[in-house]
């Protein structure tokens, strides 16, 4: 089927009417010549008139056919076909998949290898009028020119994040969705997990998926947990190791090179590693497999900090439910008697957690003592309601809140209720919005209560230090007080809404405040669901990315690259039927034009 | 170097003056290249003499006289044995056409021949007459021999101005009228008549003896078409016309023309009739040449 690439130059088809037009108009008034060998002409045209008008016709034909052939030409022809090379100017994003789960190794290749030179194949199949992005792990479309894509494609390496294939699908066909060329299509390039496949809006451009290789059996560590988070100077990793196979792999703890401790696990087995710091601070623990085909999530890395428990006191101003719960923390060791934090409802020197008090008539008294201690924090009204705690607390995060005094006045904010500061800390004094009481909150009933207030002594009250676990890439919130971070190439400023996108690299990477002490640590580890090499089978891709999804194999690709749209380019064709034409028109003109003869 | 006359342009020719004076230019410069007379007549009987002009054939110089007097004359014979001739010209409106402002209308082109044959046969002692005709006989000259007898057909050569449409029998059966003897019948014209019956009337010239000698005038705008893209193509004789488109037409036409003349041409042959094709930038000369020479040929 013949299509148009500039459809609107057809309108000039009419011009092919001005031949028969001019022929019309000649006809009308011819000037009168007086001729008195008119018997000769008679003669001449009653012997030619039907070669005449026979010539006349095809001329009409002719010139017809030329500014016919010619408009037919600019409106560049397209002819359709099943095979060749030639396709119409199409968008075309390539998703090249150099996730982590990329660098594994298949078949004595690396899968990035094989996933490369499918799409350098791919790439070959262009032509210099498509439109050509690449969008790779990070999930970033970029306009390319065929050679920026072909380096690109050259200088491809894992990278240790993951790769949502899903969405990344979806980005590349709204790339290409509002584009005004006529082929658009979407080329991927993966190991096609299944674990990297989300679901969304519907796909509406041409999806071709390659099958390329097979994933490799992997083994990996799915996650690590210190216990106690706060080491005295021992304490335990627990581990959870990954994987696809049931062979058993060594499993070893590492601080600084040195081997804490090994054990043997299997896939989905859960390991204690224990250990000893050699003083408190900071140390950096790894904790690794042995070798498999997908080397960059065989060890994982985790932050230890060893530090004496914070020695804490809970007055009865504080509540039932924080006694019991600080009982219990003394009793595992997380918490010791003392006063270097106060747990009550009014205020004191020294490091203080005050709780609203069950008299509302104090609440003036309580305000008057902090501001005489120099704190800038107060309570404000009281409210009631139900509320979601939100903020960087993970342990009460979602907890309900129905009764809360605001909390009025600068300070650093650790949680917050409807958007209003609901743990709030000045100085050497933190205030908490509700008392730990079920009338106020449902967190005294709640297993995350015991957690919370282990955080709330130890991090918060005692300044004690932040972890955050992330994956390379991710945007963090780092604590309230840091204000740089410490990477291979020395410190970098973390911005003032204290967000940062983590580097690439994992590892563990310090936080420090402005006075340069180390305010907690960044545990950045790949996301485990890169380890996780189950390919999707087709079902799940068409259910996932959509029912026309077109899956294919590697041989296959290059045929079906653009085979809705492989075409002949027939502009040449019509002006050379143009050139032609005109040549026989010059010919059948000029046939009649023999050179004269004298009797 | 000095030009002749007869050898020059026709055109340019006309502008030297009127027809007498050209016709005479023309003839001189003519006779002046000839060993001999060129229409000599039959006649055997002596009739008088007259002085040699170039041109005139020796063997009818009188040798006798030259001996005793020194000086060149030559034979002329009887009146009644010389030739008769009837021009017949052709005056119709066809005629009277010219296809470039640098060359003669046909017809003043005849004129000027029909006035140089008759110069030259009238001091060939040739009883020379002259029919004009159109659509009808417009004029009637009777052959006389008389050296002033062709001031009488200047007069009416230049008083003949061009007529309607064209009807040649009527003259030619007048000539018949005309010649009673065997005679010579010249027709000056372009043709543009229905051949087959001219040729019937010329053929029957022939079967009373006479010879006939056809010079067919033509403009070289007539060899070939010419004009506009599209253009009404007019017969100034009958009005008839027709739309055509000279490029369309032009190689055509001119084998139709050059296929007419072919048959003009072996028609007359196979008749016995001088036929001479006459363009109307052929210098008079050439034609009178030619035409003597034909003559010559078939004595």
């Amino acid at each position: 089927m013949i299509s148009f690439l500039h459809p609107l130059a057809l309108m000039a088809l009419a011009a092919g009417a001005i031949p028969a037009l001019l022929h019309l108009r000649s006809r009308r008034l011819p000037p009168v010549v007086v001729f008195p060998a008119i018997r000769y002409l008679t003669a001449t045209e009653r012997e030619h008139s039907r070669r005449l008008k026979l010539r006349n016709l095809l001329l009409l034909l002719l010139r017809t056919l030329v500014i016919v052939f010619l408009v037919l030409a600019a409106a560049r022809p397209i002819l359709r076909l099943a095979s060749g090379r030639s396709h119409p100017p199409s968008a075309i994003v390539l998703v090249v998949d150099n996730s982590l789960s990329s660098g594994a190794v298949v078949q004595g290749r690396q899968m990035l290898q094989l996933i490369g030179d499918a799409a350098r194949e791919a790439l070959s199949q262009t032509n210099s009028g498509d439109h050509i992005w690449v969008v790779l792990a990070d999930g970033i479309p970029q306009r390319v020119t065929r050679t920026e894509a072909a380096r690109i494609l050259d200088n491809l390496v894992p990278l240790p994040i993951r790769l949502d294939l899903g969405r990344a699908v979806r980005i590349a066909a709204r790339t290409v969705a509002d584009e005004a060329l006529d082929g658009k299509r979407v080329v991927v390039f993966s190991d096609l997990q299944r674990s990297a496949l989300t679901r969304g809006e519907v796909i509406d451009v041409p999806l071709l998926i390659p099958r390329i290789g097979k994933l490799a059996v992997n083994r990996w560590i799915d996650s690590t947990f210190s216990d106690p988070p706060l080491w005295s100077p021992s304490g335990t990793v627990a581990t959870a190791v990954g994987g696809t196979d049931d062979r058993t792999t060594t499993v070893r703890l590492s601080v600084a090179g040195r081997v804490l401790d090994r054990t043997v696990a299997g896939s989905g087995d859960q390991v204690v590693l224990t250990g000893q710091l050699d003083g408190l601070g900071w140390a950096v623990a790894s904790v690794e497999l042995d070798p498999d085909e997908l080397r960059a999530d065989d060890v994982r890395f985790t932050a230890l900090f060893s530090a004496q428990p914070a020695a804490a006191t809970a007055l009865s101003g504080a509540g039932e439910f924080v006694s019991e719960a600080l009982q219990v923390l003394q009793g595992g060791g997380r918490a010791t008697s003392g006063t270097d934090v106060v747990l009550g409802d009014r205020p004191i020197q020294g490091t203080v957690v005050l709780f609203p008090p069950a008299d509302p008539a104090s609440l003036g008294a309580i305000n008057r003592a902090l501001a005489d201690l120099g704190v800038k924090i107060q309570y404000g009204e009281l409210l009631e309601g139900e509320w979601q705690v939100a903020g960087d607390l993970g342990t009460v995060t979602g907890s309900a809140v129905f009764r809360r005094h605001r909390i009025i006045g600068p300070g650093t904010a650790f949680a917050a209720v409807a958007n209003e500061p609901w743990l709030v800390r000045d100085g050497e004094v933190v205030l908490v919005g509700s008392r730990m009481e079920p009338e106020w909150t449902e967190l005294p009933v709640s297993a995350a209560f015991v957690p919370f207030l282990d955080q709330l002594i130890n991090q918060v009250a005692a300044h004690q230090r932040w972890i955050v676990d992330a994956a390379p890439g991710d945007v963090v919130t780092a604590p309230p007080s840091a204000s740089e971070i410490l990477g291979s190439n020395g410190a970098s400023p973390i911005p003032g809404d204290h967000r940062l996108v983590a580097p690439l690299v994992p590892g563990v990477y310090f936080l420090r405040d402005a006075a340069g002490d180390t305010v907690g640590a960044l545990e950045l580890n790949p996301d485990v669901r890169e380890s996780m090499l189950e390919p999707a089978d087709d079902r799940t891709l068409r259910t996932h990315l959509g029912q026309g999804t077109r899956i294919t194999s590697r041989q296959d690709l290059s045929r079906l690259m653009f085979v809705d749209d492989k075409r002949a380019d027939l502009t040449w064709l019509f002006l050379w039927a143009a050139l032609l034409t005109a040549v026989a028109e010059f010919a059948l003109a000029n046939s009649g034009r023999s050179g004269r003869q004298r009797p | 170097m000095i030009q002749r006359p007869d050898l020059l342009d026709p055109y340019e020719v006309a502008q030297l003056g009127g027809i007498e004076l050209v016709a005479r230019a023309v003839v001189e410069g003519f006779l002046a290249g000839l060993h001999r007379s060129p229409f000599r007549g039959f006649s055997v009987e002596f009739a008088e003499h007259r002085p040699y002009q170039p041109g005139d054939e020796l063997r009818y110089l009188d040798w006798k006289m030259l001996a005793r007097s020194d000086r060149l004359f030559v034979k002329q014979y009887e009146e009644e044995t010389n030739l008769r001739a009837m021009l017949v010209l052709d005056v119709s409106a066809s005629m009277d056409w010219v296809g470039d402002s640098g060359r003669l209308s046909k017809l003043e082109y005849a004129k000027r021949l029909v006035a140089a044959l008759s110069l030259i046969m009238l001091r060939q002692r040739d009883a020379t007459g002259l029919i004009a005709y159109d659509d009808g006989v417009r004029e009637v000259i009777r052959a006389r021999a008389r050296s002033r007898h062709w001031w009488t057909l200047m007069s009416k050569v230049n008083a003949l101005t061009p007529g309607g449409g064209t009807a040649a029998e009527p003259a030619l059966r007048k000539v018949t009228d005309l010649l009673r003897r065997r005679g010579l019948a010249i027709l000056v014209s372009d043709l543009l008549f229905d051949r087959q019956l001219v040729l019937r009337t010329l053929q029957y010239l022939r079967h009373r003896g006479h010879q006939v000698m056809v010079f067919h005038i033509m403009d070289p705008g007539e060899l070939d078409l010419e004009g506009p893209a599209e253009a009404r193509f007019q017969d100034p004789e009958t009005g008839v016309s027709m739309v055509a488109r000279p490029r369309e037409l032009r190689a055509a036409y001119g084998s139709t023309v050059r296929r007419t003349i072919e048959t003009w041409r072996s028609a007359c042959r196979g008749r016995g009739i001088d036929y001479h094709h006459v363009l109307t930038t052929t210098p008079f000369g050439y034609v009178l040449r030619r035409a003597a020479a034909r003559r010559s040929r078939l004595g």
